[in-house]
């Protein structure tokens, strides 16, 4: 095979004849909401863990009864189709990749497919329905698989639904975990949360996607690991925080350098920089390195993690729909999302805003 | 330029009973690399298709567990070409095809030159489980682009969730005096087969219908749906002669997301021939495509 200068996969810079672009966002986000020190003082032992200060994470929302892996993953999908301005029916692909599969309640549905329900319940009966699993790069691997369908004219638009019923890991963690060492910490900065992005074939000549990236990482790929619970319903985590995140921060930077240089951009042209939301120090220190290694910085780092919670698969696009329902994006703005996931993950999507600005807030 | 098939093979858990899925796909996807006379390292995409796994576990994708265990690009090193990405597509029975589907535009688009698809199930809990009936099996498909074969030319995805209920699975929990436990239960209705049957020749007949094909042109029917029997009817059903109807081996005749490879296998597809795939699945859902060698 011919020598590529590039470790991620990428698609090709040349050849495509399309491009593609986000055409909504749509979010999903439960009303109750649940603070961090309500939930530390239900820890079955005494802990003695400042969750709020380790990883800044004030409060998360969660569930109530009705709700779940599957209705927030429909609630977001009808808003992203909402954004959009398209129908149902207008969507040739409909990709599912929620990490819960939390269908009835706590029952974890393996087959059928949760795409199946989801695209009768919206209509959408042209597209072509399937599930994936990628951690909590689930919802970018579907912004991947997208784009690369899109730019080659195989279909002109195409949703990523993901729907995270996970507050139900903090649960059991908080009946595991005796100190800052447990394996189970990070599982109580879990929030629930439903994002859906609807791509779409750009028109020619305007903004969009300028660059996709992914690759796997997989010496790194039982760092984390997850599975159903021995002590109650649902799922438990288990994961080695520190090293996990040593080794993305670690892996992630000539990443960013390849995709930067695949787009012709320097970090310092990024306008956002939008994380996966783990913990606030954990982002912090993240960007810092990055800064270092990469020269420059962009403009802002979004940070949501504070008072959503880490919602595993949906971070990025609950981000997003946030930002943009609060206008704080202008039309010309570049935006990188960064997925650093179990696996390990690394995917980068660099886009610009474009007319995604115009469909949130007062104007919809 | 088309995406063919290189190579395929599948591993069983012989003399091993205790094998898990991951074991079982990390034996098939070095038997097919092995059959292909291509490294580890020449994986660009890797897609794991399974869905009954070691421990029921949800994350990380089983893909990126696989391609640590067969050594595809692992760690970083640079200046060593591309990497490998791993992820699962958890689509029942159809998700071999899906994963092959996936792979065929990722080839396309040059973002990736090699792609190999996974499926493996195997009970996580025997003798626990309730109603798991499939054969533990390991599947593997290797697939590049060739630019002097069509290879696969056209595929076709249906639903039909009118009969969702006839095949359901579920991790949930179940109380007993000793507090409780998270136990998976595999359900399939007993009108499943019938409804399969009727939904992948619909099917089919759409897929010859839109790419302006004979079913009698077929040489090759390889159709799967997770129950023994399945294929030769659909071939009788579509006016296929039993010839030429993959068959995989009896013990394997009720596998499930391997189960595509493993009929694949069992048949040699000389070059210039035409195979249809069809494989129908939990939702009900079925995948078809064209292939030609």
């Amino acid at each position: 095979m011919d020598e590529r200068e590039h470790w991620m996969a990428l698609e090709r810079a040349d050849g495509s004849p399309y491009a593609s672009r986000f055409a909504g966002i749509g979010a999903s986000i439960p009303e109750r909401r649940l603070p961090t020190d309500e939930l530390m003082a239900s820890t079955r032992y005494q802990t003695d863990i400042d969750l709020e200060q380790l990883t800044g994470v004030r409060e998360r929302h969660v569930v109530s009864v009705g709700e779940d892996s599957y209705t927030l993953a429909l609630g977001a999908a009808r808003d992203a189709l909402a954004h959009a301005a398209c129908a149902a029916e207008d969507l040739d692909m409909l990709i599912v990749s929620s990490i819960s599969r939390h269908v009835g309640g706590m029952r974890l549905q393996l087959e059928p497919p949760v795409s199946v329900a989801l695209k009768e319940a919206l209509g959408a009966r042209q597209a072509i329905g399937f599930d994936i699993s990628n951690a909590c790069a689930g919802m970018m691997t579907g912004v991947f698989i997208l784009n690369d369908q899109i730019r080659q004219g195989r279909i002109r638009r195409g949703m990523v639904v993901s729907g995270e019923y996970i507050s139900e890991l903090g649960r059991n963690a908080a009946q595991e975990v005796r100190d800052v060492m447990s394996d189970q910490l990070a599982s109580l900065t879990l929030g629930d949360a439903g994002a859906a992005a609807v791509l779409e074939r750009a028109p020619a000549g305007a903004p969009g996607i300028e660059v996709a990236g992914f690759t796997t990482l997989s010496e790194h790929s039982r760092l984390c690991v997850a599975f159903p619970a021995k002590i109650g319903p649902g799922v438990t985590m288990h994961t080695n925080a520190r090293e996990i995140h040593r080794v993305a921060i670690e892996n992630a930077l000539p990443m960013l350098r390849e995709v930067l240089d695949q787009a012709g951009l320097e970090f310092d042209q990024i306008d956002y920089l939008v994380p996966h939301q783990t913990s606030a120090r954990a982002i912090n220190k993240a960007m810092a390195e990055f800064s270092a290694g990469l020269g420059g910085a962009p403009k802002h780092v979004v940070i949501t993690v504070d008072e959503l919670g880490n919602t595993a698969s949906t971070t990025h696009f609950v981000a997003l729909h946030k930002y943009l329902e609060e206008g704080r994006f202008a039309e010309g703005d570049r935006i990188l999302l960064l997925s650093l996931a179990s696996g390990l993950e690394v995917g980068i999507v660099i886009f610009r805003v474009d007319q995604l600005a115009g469909c949130y807030g007062n104007h919809h | 330029m088309g995406t063919i098939i290189e190579a395929v093979a599948t591993a069983t858990a012989d003399g091993e009973p205790s094998a898990g899925a991951v074991a079982l796909a990390d034996a098939a996807a070095r038997s097919c690399l092995e059959r292909a006379h291509r490294t580890a390292d020449d994986v660009e995409l890797l897609i794991n298709a399974g869905v009954y796994l070691d421990r029921n576990i949800s994350e990380p994708a089983i893909a990126a567990l696989i391609q640590e265990d067969i050594g595809a690009n692992p760690e970083q090193l640079a200046g060593a070409g591309q990497g490998t990405l791993s992820f699962d597509v958890r689509s029942g029975a159809c998700g071999l095809l899906t994963g092959i589907h996936l792979v065929d535009s990722m080839l396309a688009s040059g973002t990736v030159r090699l792609g190999m698809v996974v499926a493996t199930d195997a009970d996580p809990e025997p003798g626990v489980s309730e109603g798991f009936a499939f054969p533990a099996l390991g599947g593997a498909v290797l697939l590049s682009a060739d630019a002097s074969r069509p290879g696969f030319t056209a595929f076709r995805f249906a639903t039909f969730p009118e009969f969702a209920e006839l095949f359901q699975s579920a991790v949930d929990w179940r109380e007993n005096r000793s507090g409780g436990y998270n136990l998976l239960s595999v359900q399939i209705a007993g009108a499943y087969a019938e409804r399969a049957l009727e939904c992948a020749a619909s099917t089919a007949r759409e897929l010859a219908a839109t790419e302006r094909f004979d079913l009698g042109e077929v040489d090759l029917l390889i159709a799967t749906a997770s129950v023994p029997g399945f294929a030769g009817e659909l071939g009788r059903r579509l006016g296929l002669s039993g010839e030429r109807v993959a068959s995989p081996p009896d013990r394997l005749a009720g596998a499930h997301t391997a189960a595509l490879a493993a009929a694949l296998e069992s048949r040699r597809l000389a070059a210039g021939r035409t195979a249809l795939f069809v494989s129908a699945g939990s939702g009900l859902t079925v995948v078809a495509a064209l292939y030609r060698a």
